[in-house]
C-alpha cells in the first residue's frame, strides 16, 4: 500500500465509517503486485530497471547456455522498440504443469516464483537475478510474444500488459530448438522506453566474456548497428581486454579454471602499470560489485601466497607489502558459480555463502603457490610490484611525518650549518656552488665573490656495497642540505618561485669521484628539482686541468686534449724532423706528420681500450691493401676478422649455405664487451649464434695511415723494427739545441711535445683541492672568466639515463659502464 | 598526415621509478609519470639507497694508456 492509500484507509477508520473486516483486504493478484510494485523486483523504472528486462530474458538463456544445451543468443532492439531475445536451447516445455494446470509456458510467463531455477532439476546454477525472470518482464510490458521450438513444433502464446490473449498453440512445425521471446516495455510503467544500445552492449559483452564459447548476436534495427560476441578464451580475454589500454607487466594471463565442493571457480589475472585495481567478480554471471565471501577468499589466498613466495625468494628486505599492495595494478576476473547463492548487502550484489570463502581461499592458494614456482620471472615481476606499492605508502607516510616533525624541514626552514650564504638577496644574480670535498669548499669560501656567490660544501659518502664493491653515495644530510640551500621545497611543496638563488653551479674534480657526484647530483635536480634545470638554472663548473707558467707568465688550460694540442703547436715550430738518408720534414710538412700522428694516437687508444693493441692488429691486416680489419665476428668458438662489410656478408652467406642453417646475428653492441661473450651466451648452444662488432675507430686508423703513405711512412714505421748492424738512429728530431734519435714514428709526438715542454712549468691539477683560494676565484668563480656549462634537459636525462644504467640490477652493463667511462672522465662535455 | 611541430613533445618517456610509459603533458611531476613515483625517488635519495659504484682502485691499472702524458708536467 502506498502511503497515500494508507492514509485513506485511517482517515475512514477514524470517522468510523467503515469496519475493519476481511472483505476489505484484497489480496493483489502476482501480475497486479508487480505492476504496481514494480521497483520491488526491477529496482526502479528509470534506465536501469527498463535495461533490466532485457537481462532477465537474455539470463534465461545464458542459464541454457551454462547448462550446455544453448551455444547461440541473438538480441535485437527492433525498430518499434521493442526487444527480442532468441536462443538456440531447448524451447520452455508447453505440455500443462500438473501443479498449475495450464501449460507450463504459460506458468512460466504468468506465476512469480515458477520456473527450472528453484530446484536443482532443470538448472544446477542459474543466474537469473533472484528467481523472478521472465514473468516479470511480461507483467512490465505493453505486450509480449513467446515463440517455443520444441519436439519438432513451433509454439506461440501471447501477451497484453501481463495477461495472455489466448491459449499457447502450435503455429507450425520445426527443425529446430530453442525460445524467442519479443517483448514491448509499457510506458504506462517506465518513465523511458527507449533502450541504450551501448548498456545493452556492455551488459552482453560482459556475458559472452563470462561464458567462453558462447555467441552473442547484438543487433539494433533502429541504427543498423550491430555486433558478434563471442570469445573462446572467456575470462583471460576480459581480462586482456580490461588491460588493453594499460602496460601489462608480464605477457600472460594467470588462469584457474576448478571446481571444489560443488563450486566451480574460474580466474585470470595480469599485473599492468597502473596504480589502481582493476578486479571484478561474479557469481554464477551476476556481477557482485559488493563483493562477498568468494572476493575475500580469494584476496586471503593472494596476500597469504605472494607474501610466502617473497619472504622464501628473498625478495622482501626492510618493507613487507600489505595485501593492498599486492592488489595494486591487479587486473582480475573472478567468475564462480554456486548452486544456491545468498546475496546479500545494499545492492544484493555480496554473495553471503560462508562456505565459499574456504573453497575459494585454498583452490586460488594452491594454484597460485604453483604458479609462482613455476615462472619465477613473473613471480618477481609481481613481488616487484608490490614492493613499490609498499615503498610508495611508506614514502606518504614519511612525507607526512616530515612535515609534522619540524616545520618545514625541506622546505626551507633554517638553512644548512655548512652553507657559506652570500650577502645579496638579489635572487637572479645570485649563484649558490655546489662544491665537492671540503679543502676543496674551503678554498671556494675564500675566492668566492662574497656579495652573490653561496657555497655549499658536499662530499659523497663512500659505503661499502656488496662483494668489496664500493659505491659512492649522496648522504641524506647533503639531500637535506641541497633542498633548503635551493629553499623552493620539493615534492609537493614545490615552489621555484621561492628558490634562494638564479644560479646552481655544479663544482666537481675531474676525476672518478668527481664524476660520480656530478652524476647524482644531476640526477638529484633531474628529477626533483624539474623545473630548475627545465628553466636553465643548473650549470657545471668547468675548472682548469692545468696550470701553466711561463717566466711571469701564468695561465689555465682547460682540458687535457687542449694541452696537448699547444705542446704540439710549440714544439713543432722551427723543428726538424730527418728521416732515412738525409731526408728532411719541416714547416707545413712537418705539422701535417704530427697532426696526422695525433689523430692516430686518439684512435689507437680507442682501440687499446677495447683490449686490441695496434701492434696485434697490425698483423691481421689485408696484404694487398695495408687496410685493418673492421669487423670482428664471432661465430660460436671461432673469431674473424674483416676488412670490408662485403667480405663479411660473403662469409656469413657462405656458413649458412654450408651448414643449411640461419645464422642468429646478434646486437652489435657497438663493441662493448666484445672480446669476451657472457656466460649466458656460452651456456647456450652458441653453434648458430654469430656476434658482429664494429670496431669503428679502425676507420679512422685506415684513412689515417692512407694519409702516413701519402707521406712516405707505412704501418711499419709506427713499430720499433730490429735492425742488425745499424747503429744510427732510425728518425731524428731536431729542435734549437734538441736532438733526439728515435725508433719508431709514433715515439715523435711525445718529442715534439716534450720540446714543446721547454721553458713551461706546467702542473696537472688533481683536484680542486690543489687550488689555492685565489687560483679558484680567477679560473672558476669570477665571472669575468670562468667557463660555465649550462645543463640542458638533454643532458640531465642523459645523466639520469646514466644512473639508471649503473643502479641498475644488470651487472653487465655496469661493469661496461665503469670500464668505458671512466677512463674517459677526464673529457667529459659537462 | 603530415607530423606536426607538437610531435615530438608527444613522445613517451619512460617514468624512473616504475618503469611505466607515459606521455609528458599527462604528468604534472615529471621527470615522473605521478607524484607518487616522485615521491618514492625523493625517499630513496634521502634513505641514501642511490649509489653509484666507484671503479676498483686504479693502482695496479696506472700502467694502462690511459693517460700517457699525465705526468708529462711535473
Amino acid at each position: 500500500m502506498s502511503d497515500a492509500d494508507a492514509e485513506a484507509v485511517n482517515a475512514r477508520a477514524v470517522a468510523g465509517q467503515d469496519e475493519y473486516s476481511a472483505d476489505k483486504l484484497e489480496h493483489l493478484s502476482d501480475r497486479d503486485h508487480v505492476r504496481k510494485r514494480p521497483s520491488m523486483y526491477i529496482g526502479d523504472t528509470g534506465m536501469r530497471g527498463l535495461h533490466h528486462l532485457v537481462f532477465e530474458v537474455v539470463d534465461n538463456s545464458v542459464d541454457e547456455a551454462m547448462a550446455g544445451f544453448a551455444t547461440h543468443i541473438w538480441v535485437t532492439i527492433n525498430a518499434d522498440g521493442s526487444v527480442t531475445v532468441e536462443d538456440n536451447g531447448r524451447g520452455i516445455p508447453v505440455e500443462t504443469h500438473p501443479a498449475l494446470g495450464i501449460s507450463t509456458l504459460e506458468g512460466v510467463m504468468t506465476v512469480l516464483k515458477f520456473g527450472g531455477k528453484f530446484s536443482k532439476g532443470a538448472y544446477y546454477t542459474s543466474g537469473g537475478l533472484h528467481g523472478v525472470g521472465v514473468t516479470v518482464v511480461n507483467f512490465l510490458s505493453e505486450w509480449c510474444v513467446v515463440e517455443v521450438h520444441r519436439g519438432g513444433n513451433v509454439y506461440q502464446q501471447e501477451y497484453e500488459r501481463g495477461n495472455p490473449t489466448g491459449p499457447v498453440r502450435r503455429i507450425g512445425g520445426t527443425q529446430r530448438t530453442g525460445t524467442k521471446t519479443t517483448f514491448k516495455p509499457d510506458h504506462e510503467i517506465f518513465q523511458t522506453t527507449d533502450f541504450n544500445y551501448n548498456t545493452l552492449w556492455k551488459r552482453l559483452q560482459e556475458l559472452a566474456f563470462l561464458n567462453a564459447g558462447l555467441s552473442i548476436y547484438f543487433r539494433d534495427e533502429r541504427t543498423g548497428q550491430s555486433e558478434v560476441f563471442r570469445f573462446e578464451w572467456g575470462v583471460v580475454e576480459f581480462v586482456e581486454y580490461l588491460n588493453r589500454s594499460s602496460g601489462a607487466l608480464h605477457k600472460d594471463v594467470l588462469y584457474l579454471s576448478t571446481e571444489a565442493e560443488g563450486v566451480s571457480v574460474e580466474l585470470a589475472l595480469q599485473y599492468c602499470d597502473d596504480y589502481t585495481e582493476n578486479f571484478h567478480s561474479y557469481v554464477n554471471n551476476i556481477c557482485t560489485t559488493e563483493g562477498g565471501t568468494h572476493v575475500s577468499g580469494f584476496r586471503a589466498a593472494l596476500t597469504r601466497t605472494l607474501n610466502q613466495y617473497g619472504r622464501e625468494s628473498g625478495l622482501f628486505k626492510d618493507l613487507v607489502p600489505s595485501g593492498e599492495d599486492f592488489r595494486e595494478g591487479m587486473t582480475g576476473v573472478l567468475a564462480v558459480r554456486v548452486p544456491h547463492p545468498q546475496f546479500e548487502g545494499q545492492t544484493k550484489t555480496k554473495l553471503g555463502n560462508g562456505e565459499v570463502e574456504g573453497i575459494i581461499s585454498s583452490a586460488v592458494g594452491e594454484f597460485l603457490a604453483k604458479y609462482l614456482e613455476e615462472n619465477p620471472k613473473t613471480a618477481r615481476v609481481i613481488v616487484q610490484k608490490a614492493l613499490l606499492a609498499a615503498e610508495a605508502r611508506e614514502s606518504a607516510r614519511k612525507a607526512r611525518m616530515l612535515v609534522r616533525e619540524r616545520k618545514g624541514a625541506l622546505s626551507g626552514g633554517g638553512l644548512p650549518g655548512k652553507l657559506r650564504d652570500c650577502t645579496s638577496r638579489e635572487v637572479d644574480r645570485c649563484e649558490l656552488y655546489l662544491v665537492e670535498g671540503d679543502s676543496a669548499g674551503g678554498s671556494a669560501e675564500g675566492g668566492r665573490i662574497r656579495e652573490f656567490q653561496a657555497i655549499l660544501p658536499l662530499r659523497g659518502k663512500i659505503i661499502n656495497a656488496y662483494k668489496a664493491r664500493e659505491d659512492k653515495v649522496l648522504q641524506n644530510e647533503e639531500v637535506r642540505s641541497i633542498i633548503s640551500a635551493v629553499g623552493a621545497g620539493i615534492g609537493e611543496e614545490w615552489d621555484l618561485s621561492r628558490r634562494r638563488y638564479g644560479k646552481i653551479v655544479i663544482m666537481t674534480d675531474a676525476d672518478v669521484d668527481g664524476s660520480h657526484i656530478r652524476t647524482l647530483l644531476l640526477t638529484f635536480f633531474y628529477r626533483q628539482m624539474f623545473e630548475l634545470v627545465k628553466a636553465g638554472m643548473v650549470y657545471v663548473a668547468q675548472p682548469p686541468l692545468y696550470r701553466v707558467r711561463r717566466r711571469k707568465e701564468v695561465y689555465y688550460v682547460q682540458t687535457e686534449e687542449e694541452m696537448k694540442n699547444q705542446l704540439l703547436e710549440a714544439g713543432m715550430a722551427e723543428a726538424v724532423f730527418e728521416y732515412g738518408e738525409g731526408r728532411v720534414l719541416q714547416g707545413g710538412e712537418l705539422e701535417r706528420l704530427c697532426r696526422t700522428l695525433s689523430a692516430l694516437d686518439s684512435a689507437i687508444m680507442a682501440l687499446e681500450r677495447r683490449g686490441i693493441g695496434l701492434r696485434e692488429h697490425a698483423a691481421r691486416r689485408d696484404s694487398a691493401s695495408g687496410r685493418l680489419p673492421v669487423y670482428h665476428v664471432f661465430l660460436g668458438q671461432d673469431e674473424y676478422w674483416f676488412v670490408r662489410r662485403e667480405e663479411m656478408e660473403d662469409f656469413l652467406e657462405l656458413r649458412e649455405a654450408e651448414t643449411g642453417k640461419d645464422l642468429v646475428v646478434q646486437a652489435d653492441r657497438n663493441g662493448e664487451d666484445a672480446a669476451e661473450p657472457s656466460a649466458d651466451e656460452e651456456a647456450d648452444d652458441q653453434a648458430g649464434r654469430v656476434h658482429i662488432v664494429e670496431l669503428h675507430e679502425v676507420r679512422t686508423i685506415n684513412n689515417l695511415l692512407q694519409d702516413l703513405r701519402e707521406m712516405g711512412f707505412g704501418l711499419d714505421d709506427l713499430f720499433l723494427v730490429k735492425r742488425p748492424g745499424d747503429e744510427k738512429p732510425r728518425y731524428v728530431f731536431r729542435r734549437g739545441d734538441i736532438e733526439q734519435g728515435l725508433d719508431d714514428l709514433q715515439g715523435l709526438l711525445a718529442a715534439v711535445r716534450a720540446a714543446g715542454e721547454k721553458g713551461l712549468q706546467i702542473t696537472r691539477f688533481k683536484g680542486l683541492g690543489e687550488m689555492n683560494a685565489e687560483e679558484l676565484r680567477d679560473t672558476t668563480l669570477d665571472p669575468a672568466h670562468r667557463t660555465l656549462v649550462q645543463v640542458t634537459m638533454e643532458d640531465a636525462a642523459a645523466a639520469d639515463e646514466m644512473f639508471r644504467v649503473l643502479m641498475g640490477e644488470k651487472v653487465e652493463p655496469r661493469r661496461e659502464f665503469i670500464e668505458r667511462h671512466a677512463l674517459e672522465v677526464q673529457n667529459l662535455d659537462v | 598526415m603530415k607530423p606536426s611541430g607538437d610531435e615530438k613533445r608527444e613522445r613517451p618517456i619512460r617514468c624512473p621509478i616504475c618503469g611505466k610509459l607515459f606521455v609528458p603533458r599527462q604528468s604534472d611531476a615529471l621527470p615522473f609519470c605521478s607524484a607518487r613515483c616522485r615521491n618514492i625517488d625523493l625517499y630513496r635519495w634521502l634513505r641514501e639507497d642511490y649509489s653509484l659504484p666507484l671503479p676498483p682502485r686504479w693502482d695496479e691499472e696506472d700502467e694502462l694508456p690511459l693517460d700517457p702524458d699525465a705526468d708529462q708536467g711535473d
